[in-house]
């Protein structure tokens, strides 16, 4: 007993001296960098990954840690100092006035459907009657006579906020078959099933499409869907991206924000499938 | 006889009836791994090579490789594995060998082992994102990942070590006990040798729940995918890593498989060290 004692005690002893030299080890690194915590936004996340690392290269005593997790996520954390800067794919609401927004970038969002579904367009009130349940089937529409799977996004994305405020209904009138989370799922989801209708980013969708994948964007209140009609600002579906913060920006912060609206990066937003903005 | 024979080659038939059905599940089993590594392979392999696993993540991981990413899991893993292991192992050296089995306190911690092994996943997550990041303010970094994987591996470890102790025969220690051996040297050079196999597939069974983790991970260690400096840096797991690429990067299909295939050669490689190490400890410390 006395012997598994002092082993133990011995085991113990070596385990907090590890974890004090761990915290002593991250202490001297914090003292020595400057940290800046975004977080928000999946669809931004991957973009201000690479910006922040082309920023810290060119700023090798700064850190920024990018962590993601929803549009809504990104204003709670802001709000609750937990995070420097926010990434937030919609414009603010009413009750986000006290943030302050700096758009990045542009987005459109497109509807989408299999490459062999015949339809070739709706109006809104289709679109509306389609995700509140008052059409189901593909034949109303001039297509096959099949079912319509209708995929909707979950909550507290912003790209669902969007949709609904365009097809004019409420979240709670919607009748969706599938819930999905991040673009690319929404396109696995209708490349998987050939009747089934999704919403999704147009940098993304025109990016699949060229790959090959058998996709098709539909035109909204007949404007074709692209990033051309997204850039000149004609198309009915568009969002700004936007880093947020709470109260004016400094130091760092502003720094890195100002890096992000620059030319510098704007390779690096046509890299993820977005439109760059002009900062003036 | 006529009758005999009939009765013999009738039992022979069920028999083998029997024993293909219990075949056939085998096939079953191995046929879902071989298909996913098969589908793993075809995906990945072209994209693997030594760069994929040198190299940093470029382009949101649709370039480059996974360096980063393997090291964030190894840290994150290695933070885990040595909190949880200590801890949950002298509980069930506790629960096995010190307290009786019907006492009021072993039930109480056997029921709160319980309890914890059947609390979902994004529970802990949540739970380790308020307590480790915020409350403790250690952010988002490789520690409140690896401490709160740990809350979730203490219940596996421990009841499955538990159940190797247990099943050690009684008459090991009556043995000992007669041989004049003190009840820690039996339980140090006899008992968990003994039970080292069963502990090792535990903590085989752990590891495996812990690299597949990804919403645990995503509310505690983060997503930053630079390479870690310190355990107080954020990093992101493997698993992580493939929920990304394979449901927020467009185009980022080809990296996700190739890096499942690295998750997966991973997780077979500590496999068999683990077993290897268990069974070298059985045979040198019972078989001189």
């Amino acid at each position: 007993m006395q012997e598994i004692l002092r082993c133990l005690v011995v085991n113990s002893f070596c385990f907090v001296l590890a974890m004090g030299y761990a915290a002593q080890l991250g202490a001297q690194t914090k003292n020595t960098s400057q940290r800046l915590v975004v977080t928000g936004s999946s669809t931004i996340a991957p973009l201000v990954n690479e910006i922040a690392r082309r920023f810290e290269s060119t700023h090798p005593e700064m850190r920024i840690d990018v962590q993601t997790g929803g549009s809504s996520r990104g204003i709670t954390e802001v709000r609750q100092g937990i995070a420097a800067i926010g990434m937030v794919s919609r414009a603010l609401k009413s009750d986000e006035r006290n943030l302050h927004a700096f758009t990045i970038a542009q987005d459109g969002i497109g509807v989408i459907v299999h490459a062999s579904n015949p339809v070739t367009g709706f109006s809104r009130q289709q679109i509306a009657d389609i995700y509140t349940g008052k059409i189901t089937r593909w034949k109303v529409l001039g297509g096959a006579d099949e079912r319509i799977t209708v995929i909707h996004k979950a909550e507290g994305r912003s790209t669902l906020e969007l949709f609904v405020d365009y097809i004019q209904r409420r979240n709670s009138e919607i009748k969706p078959h599938v819930i999905i989370g991040d673009n690319a799922q929404g396109i696995k989801a209708v490349t998987g099933n050939p009747h089934a209708i999704g919403y999704v980013s147009i940098g993304a969708a025109e990016f699949e499409i060229r790959r090959g994948l058998p996709l098709r964007l539909l035109p909204l209140d007949g404007i074709a869907a692209s990033v051309e009609a997204v850039r000149q600002g004609i198309f009915p579906l568009s969002r700004p991206l936007n880093l947020v913060t709470l109260g004016e920006p400094q130091g760092l912060a502003l720094e890195f924000i100002e890096f992000a609206r620059s030319p510098q990066v704007h390779d690096l937003v046509e890299a993820q499938y977005f439109i760059p903005v002009n900062a003036d | 006889m006529h009758d005999a024979a009939r009765k013999r080659s009738l039992r022979k038939l069920r028999e083998n009836a029997a024993q293909c059905v219990i075949y056939s599940a085998v096939m079953l089993v191995s046929a879902v791994f071989i298909w996913l590594l098969i589908d793993l392979l075809r995906g990945g392999l072209s994209h693997l090579s030594w760069e994929f696993i040198t190299e940093l993540p470029r382009d949101a991981g649709r370039a480059g490789g996974i360096a980063s990413i393997l090291v964030s899991t190894l840290l994150i893993l290695l933070v885990a594995v040595l909190t949880a292991v200590p801890v949950a192992w002298m509980t069930a050296i506790l629960l096995a060998e010190f307290v009786a089995t019907g006492s009021w306190f072993g039930k109480a911690v056997r029921f709160s082992l319980y309890v914890l092994a059947g609390v979902p996943s994004i529970v802990f997550g949540l739970f380790g994102n308020a307590f480790f990041c915020v409350y403790l303010g250690l952010g988002f970094s490789i520690l409140s990942g690896g401490l709160t994987l740990a809350c979730m591996l203490l219940p596996i470890l421990a009841s499955t070590a538990e159940a190797g102790l247990r099943a050690v025969p009684h008459i090991y220690r009556l043995t000992a006990s007669a041989l004049g051996l003190s009840r820690a040297a039996a339980l140090l050079h006899l008992i968990l040798p003994a039970a080292a196999p069963v502990m090792a597939a535990g903590l085989l069974l752990g590891i495996g729940r812990a690299l597949a983790e990804t919403a645990v991970l995503l509310f505690t260690s983060g997503y930053a995918e630079r390479m870690p400096d310190s355990l107080l840096d954020s990093g992101r797991a493997l698993a992580l890593h493939i929920f990304d690429l394979s449901m927020n990067v467009p185009g980022g299909d080809e990296p996700a498989y190739a890096s499942a295939l690295v998750l997966v050669s991973l997780l077979l490689c500590i496999n068999i060290l683990a077993m290897k190490f268990a069974y070298g400890l059985q045979r040198s410390k019972l078989m001189p």
